[in-house]
């Protein structure tokens, strides 16, 4: 009788639990991004809202925190703690380099502390460590994805396990704060949050200009959602959904986009037209509308933080274009500080004739375009400083000849502004020491890390920026002491 | 990168696809592609606006994109 009992109760806790589990299945999907009743191109978080107090538009310092879990918010933030503990000769004032940076691109575990700065500026130094770096993440993450309370949200198929981790970050990291909270700051840097829609394969930045095509108003988003989709590393992480209100705001796109999607045929600039096609995707109306919008982790895109910034540099169309601040003559010069935390793990793959295993291959595929892709992204980087750096000497050149032959012979030809370009590299493959080096990139890319191999990336972040050749040219240039 | 220079007997700005882009008789930079250039609000030039597709130029031969007076 007793033994029934307990049968018939076990069925029926069954029972609920699968009503319960049927119910979430069910719910409907509430977005974390709301919509925006009106378009104000001059409203919402935008490089141009920003005030620039001292930082001057003289000297342009644009960095870049690539993914890499752990690994790279702490080799982020060991940046960080250089760059503002090196001061600078600018303007006749000794003023810390991190005051005159402008915008930080950040990808997946870079955009921790990118995130954390935007919000919270120079109080990161006091808070992040405690509130992320030193935290273990995953274990929190693996927990709360584990718990039996969790189960019944994770049914639905429009909640992931990143919602439950954009949750937790929401309520332990970021304090409950959304972008409002950090256009009330009004400061640069301009700190842009990268993750990657899945859909196009194309960068998505956390940005109003982005979030206008959506009709979606990014002041009401929670920070943590934005860190959450940069770091919605494929497979352990779920992508974020995002609901599209294209068409609901009035929204016109810039007029480039038209010129730019009509040189489709003539192929005259692919790339220009690949963007306007995105925005356009992003932004159309029924019937194309595309309801909802899935992000993954920014490194999926580009893992080094890198084509926002690159397009800037070399677009005039673009929401924070670098180049028509260079063609209005208001930067000099102009730094490009990236902080690469990709690693190379040994492997004795090679010391076997044992076919590869299946993850093996997997992992491979998944990684090794995404490495090539970002060696590619450095070297336009390079490409571009030179072109840049070229131009500039070969009007001087021609000019100087020109000259030699006599007055009657003077072109004098017109250049374009000077600007002087720093490009530098922070990364483990700029170690020295082979030993060091091989250590450094097999670090795991994982949100929990000792706290002694934390205090290392650290320590390494600040000597490798410090070591960098261009770096030290640029503390020549303006009398920077590390 | 393009190298244009929109040429005006004045200094005017210049704008670039509806966006302030530096001043007349100057090297400018641009990305390749279909632009529109224009000199801003005063009306007193012609043409109103030009529509051109920029290729092919280097830092020593930029493209000249010319505006005149309305009453040359």
């Amino acid at each position: 009788m007793k033994l029934r009992s307990l049968t018939m109760q076990s069925c029926a806790r069954i029972a609920v639990l699968g009503c319960a589990l049927l119910v979430a299945a069910c719910a409907s999907f509430t977005p974390g991004n709301p919509p925006l009743a009106k378009h104000e191109p001059d409203a919402g978080y935008r490089f141009e809202r920003l005030e620039q107090g001292d930082n001057s538009d003289e000297l342009f310092v644009i960095v870049t925190f690539s993914g890499g879990g752990t690994r790279a918010a702490a080799l982020a933030y060991g940046v960080l703690e250089a760059l503002r503990d090196t001061t600078i000769e600018w303007r006749g004032r000794r003023v810390a380099l991190l005051d005159e940076v402008d915008v930080i691109s950040s990808i997946s575990g870079g955009s921790f502390p990118a995130a954390y700065y935007a919000l919270r500026g120079r109080q990161i130094f006091d808070e992040f460590e405690d509130k992320f770096l030193y935290r273990p993440i995953q274990s929190d993450l693996v927990r709360l994805a584990l718990s039996p309370a969790n189960w019944l949200k994770l049914a639905a198929p429009a909640f992931g396990r990143s919602d439950l981790a954009a949750e937790f970050y929401h309520r332990e990291v970021f304090g409950g704060a959304t972008y409002a909270d950090v256009i009330a700051r009004k400061q640069r840097p301009f700190v842009i949050l990268n993750a990657t829609d899945m859909t196009t394969g194309t960068p998505f930045p956390f940005t109003q200009d982005q979030f206008d095509l959506l009709c979606s108003d990014l002041a009401g988003v929670p920070l943590a959602r934005a860190a959450a989709s940069s770091s919605a590393f494929p497979g352990g992480l779920t992508p974020l959904t995002f609901q599209n209100y294209a068409g609901t705001c009035g929204y016109r796109q810039p007029p480039w986009v038209a010129l730019a999607a009509a040189d489709h045929a003539s192929r005259v600039n692919p790339r220009r037209t690949a963007r306007a096609e995105n925005r356009l995707s992003l932004a159309a109306e029924e019937p194309a509308r595309r309801h909802y919008i899935h992000l993954t982790d920014g490194g999926v895109a580009d893992n080094i933080g890198l084509r926002g910034p690159l397009e800037a540099i070399a677009s005039t169309n673009h929401p924070w274009s670098v180049l028509e601040r260079m063609n209005k003559k208001k930067i000099d010069k102009l730094v490009v500080i990236v902080v690469n935390a990709a690693t190379n793990p040994a492997t004795d793959r090679d010391q076997t004739a044992a076919v590869p295993g299946l993850i093996d291959t997997l992992t491979t595929a998944a990684t090794v375009p995404l490495d090539n892709y970002s060696f590619d992204t450095v070297e336009l980087l390079s490409k571009t400083v030179n072109e840049f750096n070229t131009d500039a000497r070969l009007v001087g050149d021609c000019n100087r000849l020109s000259a030699r032959k006599g007055e009657q012979c003077a072109l004098k030809l017109p250049a374009p502004h000077k600007v002087d370009l720093y490009s530098v590299q922070v990364a483990f493959e700029y170690i020295a020491s082979p030993e060091e080096r091989t250590w450094f990139r097999n670090l795991p890319t994982t949100f929990e890390l000792p706290r002694e191999t934390i205090d290392k990336l650290r320590a390494v972040g600040r000597r490798l920026l410090n070591e960098d050749p261009q770096f030290q040219n640029l503390m020549k240039a303006l009398n920077g002491k590390p | 990168m393009e190298h244009v220079i929109v040429t005006f007997p004045t200094d005017r700005l210049v704008y670039v696809d509806g966006e302030e882009n530096g001043s007349t008789n100057e090297v400018l930079r641009v990305e390749a592609g279909t632009h529109v250039f224009e000199l801003g609000n005063l009306a007193n030039y012609r043409p109103a606006s030009r529509t051109v597709t920029v290729q092919d130029t280097t830092v020593l031969e930029p493209l000249k994109i010319a505006f005149y007076r309305k009453d040359e």
